[in-house]
């Protein structure tokens, strides 16, 4: 991915932007002609040298101006802030098609709620510096520098530079009301969502704050947020309350010049009484790009900042792809090998996984139990390729995992994660995840079926097309689980692999799904990661992981005369059954 | 189908009187503030519109006034002193700064012609046409109408002493602009500051309205209402009644006052032009009428496609890792190029309509300039007007647009205001479902602990009976279990012992008082619960054992974190008690989290204890942590508990099992077991692997 810049955008719309800008230079050129206008109706009043049928031909040639200026201002509206837009929806695409080519490390570094925020915030930003920021920047160089050249040569050169000198203050002081007014503001929004978050965790707790009678006190705590949110506001109101006074104040300053100097030049026979006139339309055109000078420089500084944040993105390291694979490998069979594999994750000093052996033949249901961190669901991650590994270290159907294609070696897991997201879309399609279009609706029944689902979905009022809240906040939990089983079940893995995703549901159901996995993976290999040890005692092989070691593996029988922490924790139970029998 | 559940509901009236009436009562404190601000905006106003006139008075009294006719007095007969020119033992005075009185006078007039002037006697009116003949410094005029006039011819210096009049007042006319600009900048700074001051207290305070409103309502409100949605009633919702406050409703005056002071001048000059100016305007209204409707529904599709885009964006981003492992790619990336898309379009049309929409607005604004020229410049040139009155219409007319070009954008604040307080509304006027007794009984400050369920029936929905004819007496000091499977009722058991619903049918007594007559608070703080997923907020591991109670002392929370086996992890942390919960707890787990419930119940000492066990992912070290912690915290202390471990239900005084929101059966769990009920089945079921075992052993 090339960096962005602004240099990049020009080059990509160059035809759009001179077009755009050549429109834009036109409408100002044609507003220009009209305070001359006023001032040559004046003089020519003045000395009489106008009758009706002249006067019509102003008129006329006004409203053939103002036609004029219509027609290509909506031109370069649509040119220039049409670029903004496409710019915008350009790195938009870009940005998140670069986030789906990141693997899991980087989302567990950056927190959803950053990358919205430069998906919004930034992106925005960029797109006003593209856009309106290009109409200031027009305007404010050659509107400025043609509007002085036309008082300076065509009127009085010192009339202009008297008349001129409070504008450049006009400039400074929106550079530096714009600062300070944006400083304040992301005050104002940080309090602002300081005060979201302080009634987003009272709501989210509210049973809690319910339990412990904790009504007035939270009352007080959103108070307290909410003055915050007020004062900063405030602080905000000093200075922003005073922008648009103080430019009103700062361009009457130069009609003041005007009416005063300029009067007495026209007494004098200086000036015209038509140049006067013209000279007070001028300057009214001057306020706009005298600010849009001062504005502009905040907008490219703001555009720049976000542009320097969106590159950082795109430039981020891509860790996990295709690389010297062997195109030959079109599926896989189930078998999988683990050698000597150590793993670290990157921001960690300590091992997740140590010295791991192990292997799983197609048809063979494994199980992988231990403690909360001892490298289960780590392994998982590392078979469905989430995080790199080293290589000659796993092996499926005798291959290196580096060399298969990431592809080849996703579409063949079916996997079913700890955290089971589902997404707001309907429950076929979320069961029909893996290939929407192709699924027909007897093999989403059938998955609902082995996922032992199906009852809970046709109780539901639109049945499989009912739509799930975002996260899947409408469907219990058990029923998530179990949807997400459907999921990686309709894919007909020949890897199948639960990542403690029984855990919601109860014991019975448990059963029967189990069951019919049994039968759904004949000759395919299950990867079962349970707490429970009657969701893995009867697995072909169970490996049992303690503080990233593999330190024991055999089947439930092999295990429990190994008398070690498999053991122990069957002895845990079969204590606390002999207590209840007691 | 799938749009409908997100997108913003519609709503048409953009102006309701009951709604605004509402609204406007949440200013009622603050008229006086708000009177002020309106009569500042007058004052704002007024200089905005001075300075239009001001530079007519400029050209049309001293830049243009030369040929004003002047009466002409001897030196010291001069009814105004230090006025006039002296010229020639005369003293010339401008007809218009005299009275009436001197009707009779002679006039005399400064003709210019060519680069020469000439005072004549008598005047020429303007369009008259003439020719000058001179003779020895004497002009002697003849007017198409063959009048003949006769004067001096002025020098250089004579003239200049003829302007010295002109430029000494358009220097006191400058000072007096200077004035205005300046009252003008301090007064529109106050009235800005105060107006938007005055509307964040306003939202302020009905932002802690809807807040505390909230709280007040029951968990059933919560349970239907996501928070999402309330977090952006009390934050959102309230911020686009702000900016109705800031942007429409006093503002409004200023463009009412801007209109009607424009108007009224615009008459004062001249009727005809007026008459013009406003014949025009029905066309800009009908214009700005007929783009209100297309710019309101273009705003309104752009927000819609933009909240698609960062609701999909956002849930494609916590989805990452299932898309990638579901190789989704390619699929979810041309689904985002879609909705991107049709936000791409979308505001491309909004800029389309605003294309057309501002050109024609400046477009009827010259049209109208141009026929004001038309016929102003008539006027001048017949010298009925003077040059400065058409100057100051065109100034006016431009002035007279702004705030019909704002209209539509007012327009928009306006109808989101609407809808936000439609919906805030909404949430001020849900009752409060469970209402405090109106003569609550007062507990004493150590209650007994007894609970009692008579004839309890329990629904969340109507007739879907989850509790049913339920009697239950729990003695103080006794530890109930209630076991059974999922849906069975225990989890609404426990809810309803704290009256965070209102059950239907029979009674709740604690220590023999029906709850429904015990203050809710005060009810609550005798109850301690410790639900399944333990709750964190934000703050440190202290305070979210003390939550609010600040009376609790720093010793006491670290008594009861040993007490209950959470002090070992805490002081494991970086920074101990101090240390910081980060996303809900996300680093704890599951098991740290429920002791630290525990703590949290035990730090506010309660005398009925009601908890929910966690099952799912607890390391065996933490469990031994958890029995040995609630061994000590039911010991003499009400408990109900919703027990998953064999150990809680084994050291129960009583089990109560429960089947699809009945009592099926009470006792230990010895008696129990010899019923050969559903509770043998549970247990059956649970612990079936180590039956089959004793059996086998049993067996060889």
């Amino acid at each position: 991915m090339d960096k962005y810049t602004y240099l990049s955008f020009f080059k990509k719309y160059k035809g759009r932007y001179i077009l755009g800008v050549i429109w834009l230079i036109i409408v100002d050129g044609l507003q220009l002609i009209i305070p001359k206008l006023l001032g040559n109706i004046t003089d020519k009043i003045k000395y009489d040298l106008l009758d009706t049928t002249g006067l019509i031909k102003y008129a006329g040639l006004i409203i053939i101006l103002a036609l004029g200026t219509a027609i290509f201002r909506f031109l370069w509206r649509y040119f220039i802030f049409g670029t903004g837009r496409l710019i915008e929806k350009n790195i938009r695409e870009d940005f998140y098609n670069k986030l789906q080519s990141l693997s899991t490390r980087y989302f567990n570094d950056h927190k959803t709620g950053d990358l919205m925020a430069h998906a919004t915030n930034d992106i925005n930003a960029v797109r006003m510096a593209m856009g309106p920021g290009i109409v200031m920047i027009a305007d404010a160089v050659f509107l400025t520098t043609a509007t002085i050249g036309i008082l300076i040569f065509t009127i009085d050169i010192r009339l202009t530079l008297l008349a001129l000198i409070p504008l450049p203050f006009l400039s400074l002081m929106a550079v530096k009301f714009g600062k300070i007014i944006h400083s304040k503001y992301k005050k104002v929004q940080k309090s602002f969502s300081n005060m979201s978050d302080k009634a987003q965790e009272n709501f989210a707790g509210i049973r809690v704050v319910k339990a412990f009678a904790q009504e007035k006190e939270e009352i007080d705590k959103f108070a307290e947020s909410n003055r915050e949110n007020y004062e900063k506001n405030v602080d905000m109101f000093k200075y922003s309350s005073l922008f648009h006074p103080l430019v009103q104040f700062i361009s009457a300053l130069s009609f003041l010049i005007v009416i005063g100097y300029g009067g007495i030049l026209v007494i004098r026979g200086t000036i015209s009484l038509g140049d006067f006139v013209a000279f007070n339309s001028y300057l009214g055109m001057l306020t706009w790009p005298m600010m849009a000078l001062g504005l502009v420089i905040n907008h490219l500084q703001r555009g720049q900042a976000s542009l320097d944040r969106l590159n950082v993105i795109f430039n981020e390291k891509e860790d996990i792809f295709d690389q010297n694979i062997d195109e030959n490998i079109k599926e896989i069979k189930g078998k999988i090998e683990i050698k000597d594999l150590d793993f670290k994750y990157s921001d960690s000093e300590e091992y997740a996984l140590k010295n791991i052996n192990l292997n799983i033949n197609p048809g063979e249901t494994a199980a992988f139990i231990g403690r909360t961190g001892s490298g289960k669901t780590t392994l998982v991650n590392l078979l469905l390729r989430l995080y790199n590994v080293e290589e000659e270290k796993i092996f499926i159907d005798g291959n290196d995992i580096n060399d298969i294609p990431l592809a080849v070696v996703r579409e063949n897991i079916g996997y079913v994660p700890q955290d089971n997201f589902l997404f707001s879309n309907t429950i076929n399609k979320n069961i029909a995840f893996a290939n929407p279009t192709n699924m027909s609706q007897d093999e989403i029944i059938k998955a609902s079926k082995d996922a032992q689902v199906y009852e809970n979905i046709i109780e539901f009022p639109d049945k499989f097309k009912s739509l799930l809240g975002e996260r899947g906040s409408n469907v219990s939990g058990g029923q998530k689980q179990r949807i997400s089983i459907a999921r990686a079940l309709i894919k007909n893995p020949k890897i199948l692999i639960l990542d403690d995703s029984l855990s919601a549901v109860d014991t019975q159901t448990e059963e029967r799904i189990l069951e019919s996995l049994e039968e759904i993976m004949k000759g395919k290999t299950s990867i079962l990661i349970s707490h429970r040890i009657s969701t893995i005692k009867n697995a072909d092989k169970i490996f049992v992981f303690d503080e990233g070691k593999l330190i024991e593996k055999g089947n439930h029988e092999d295990l429990l005369k190994n008398e070690k922490l498999y053991y122990d924790l069957y002895q845990k139970q079969q204590l606390e059954e002999k207590i209840a029998n007691s | 189908m799938r749009e409908d559940f997100r997108e913003e509901k519609k709503i048409e009236n953009a102006y309701d009187s009951e709604l605004m009436k509402r609204l406007l009562g949440y200013s009622k404190q603050y008229w006086k503030i708000l009177l002020l601000c309106i009569f500042l905006l007058l004052i704002v106003t007024g200089v905005q519109l001075a300075r239009p006139y001001i530079i007519k008075i400029a050209i049309d009294d001293h830049i243009n006034a030369l040929d004003t006719p002047m009466v002409a007095f001897d030196i010291g007969e001069s009814p105004i002193e230090d006025q006039g020119t002296i010229f020639r033992n005369k003293v010339y005075i401008r007809e218009n700064r005299l009275g009436g009185d001197y009707e009779s006078q002679p006039r005399y007039q400064i003709i210019n012609h060519d680069v020469e002037h000439y005072l004549i006697k008598g005047t020429i009116d303007k369009g008259v046409t003439y020719e000058v003949e001179e003779k020895e410094n004497t002009a002697t005029i003849t007017t198409e109408n063959d009048a003949v006039f006769t004067g001096p011819k002025l020098n250089s210096q004579e003239l200049v002493d003829f302007r010295e009049q002109d430029i000494s007042a358009l220097i006191k006319l400058s000072f007096l602009f200077l004035g205005l600009i300046l009252t003008g900048l301090v007064i529109n700074y106050i009235q800005t500051y105060l107006l938007r001051k005055t509307s964040q207290r306003i939202i302020y305070n009905l932002r802690q309205d809807v807040f505390s409103h909230l709280q007040k309502m029951s968990l059933a409100y919560f349970d239907k209402n996501p928070v999402g949605r309330l977090v952006t009633r009390v934050t959102n919702d309230t911020e686009r009644i702000k900016d109705m406050y800031i942007n429409v409703l006093v503002t409004v005056f200023k463009d009412f006052f801007l209109l009607i002071g424009i108007i009224a001048i615009m008459f004062s000059l001249n009727l005809k032009l007026s008459i013009i100016t406003l014949a025009m305007m029905p066309l800009v209204f009908l214009a700005a009428f007929i783009f209100r409707k297309y710019v309101r529904e273009a705003y309104r599709e752009v927000r819609t496609k933009l909240a698609k885009i960062n609701s999909n964006l956002s849930e494609n981003i916590s989805g990452m890792k299932i898309i990638q492992i579901f190789n989704q790619e390619k699929r979810k990336l041309s689904e985002f190029v879609n909705i991107n898309n049709e936000y791409y379009k979308a505001a491309m049309k909004q800029i389309k309509i605003f294309a057309v929409f501002r050109p024609t607005m400046g477009f009827l604004y010259s049209l109208t300039l141009a026929i004001i020229i038309w016929n102003g410049g008539n006027q001048v040139l017949e010298g009925i007007i003077q040059f400065g009155v058409l100057y100051a219409f065109i100034d006016y007319i431009k002035k007279f647009f702004q705030p019909i070009n704002d209209l539509s954008e007012k327009y928009n604040i306006l109808q989101s205001a609407m809808a936000a307080s439609e919906r805030i509304f909404e949430i001020l006027d849900t009752e409060v479902e469970i209402k405090n007794p109106d003569n609550p009984v007062q507990l004493p400050e150590k209650i007994e602990g007894k609970v009692e369920f008579k004839d309890v029936s329990f629904a969340y929905e109507e007739d879907e009976w989850v509790l049913k004819n339920i009697n239950l007496k729990i003695n103080p000091g006794e530890t109930v279990a209630l076991v059974g499977a999922t849906g069975a009722g225990k989890s609404s058991v426990i809810k309803l012992i704290s009256r965070f619903y209102d059950i239907q049918k029979g009674k709740i007594l604690i220590d023999d008082i029906n709850i429904k007559n015990i203050n809710k608070k005060e009810l609550r703080e005798k109850i301690g619960v410790v639900l399944q997923d333990v709750f964190l907020f934000t703050g440190d591991m202290k305070s979210n054992i003390r939550l609010n109670a600040d009376w609790i002392p720093d010793k006491k929370i670290i008594e009861a974190a040993k007490y209950v086996n959470a002090h070992k992890f805490i002081s494991k942390l970086p920074k101990k008690y101090e240390h910081k919960v980060k996303e809900r707890g996300a680093t704890l787990s599951a098991g740290q989290r429920q002791l630290l419930a525990f703590a949290r119940a035990l730090a506010f000492d309660p005398d009925i204890l009601v908890l929910d066990e966690a099952t799912s992912n607890i390391d065996t070290e933490t469990e031994v942590l958890i029995q040995d912690a609630l061994e000590k915290l039911t010991r003499d202390r009400t408990t109900i508990v919703i027990a998953h471990r064999l150990s809680t239900i084994q050291d129960a005084d009583k089990i109560v099992v429960m089947h699809k929101g009945e009592i099926r059966e009470v006792g230990d769990h010895q008696e129990l077991l010899d019923k050969n009920g559903i509770y043998y089945d549970l247990y059956q079921l649970q612990y079936k692997d180590q039956l089959f075992k004793r059996e086998e052993k049993k067996s060889s």
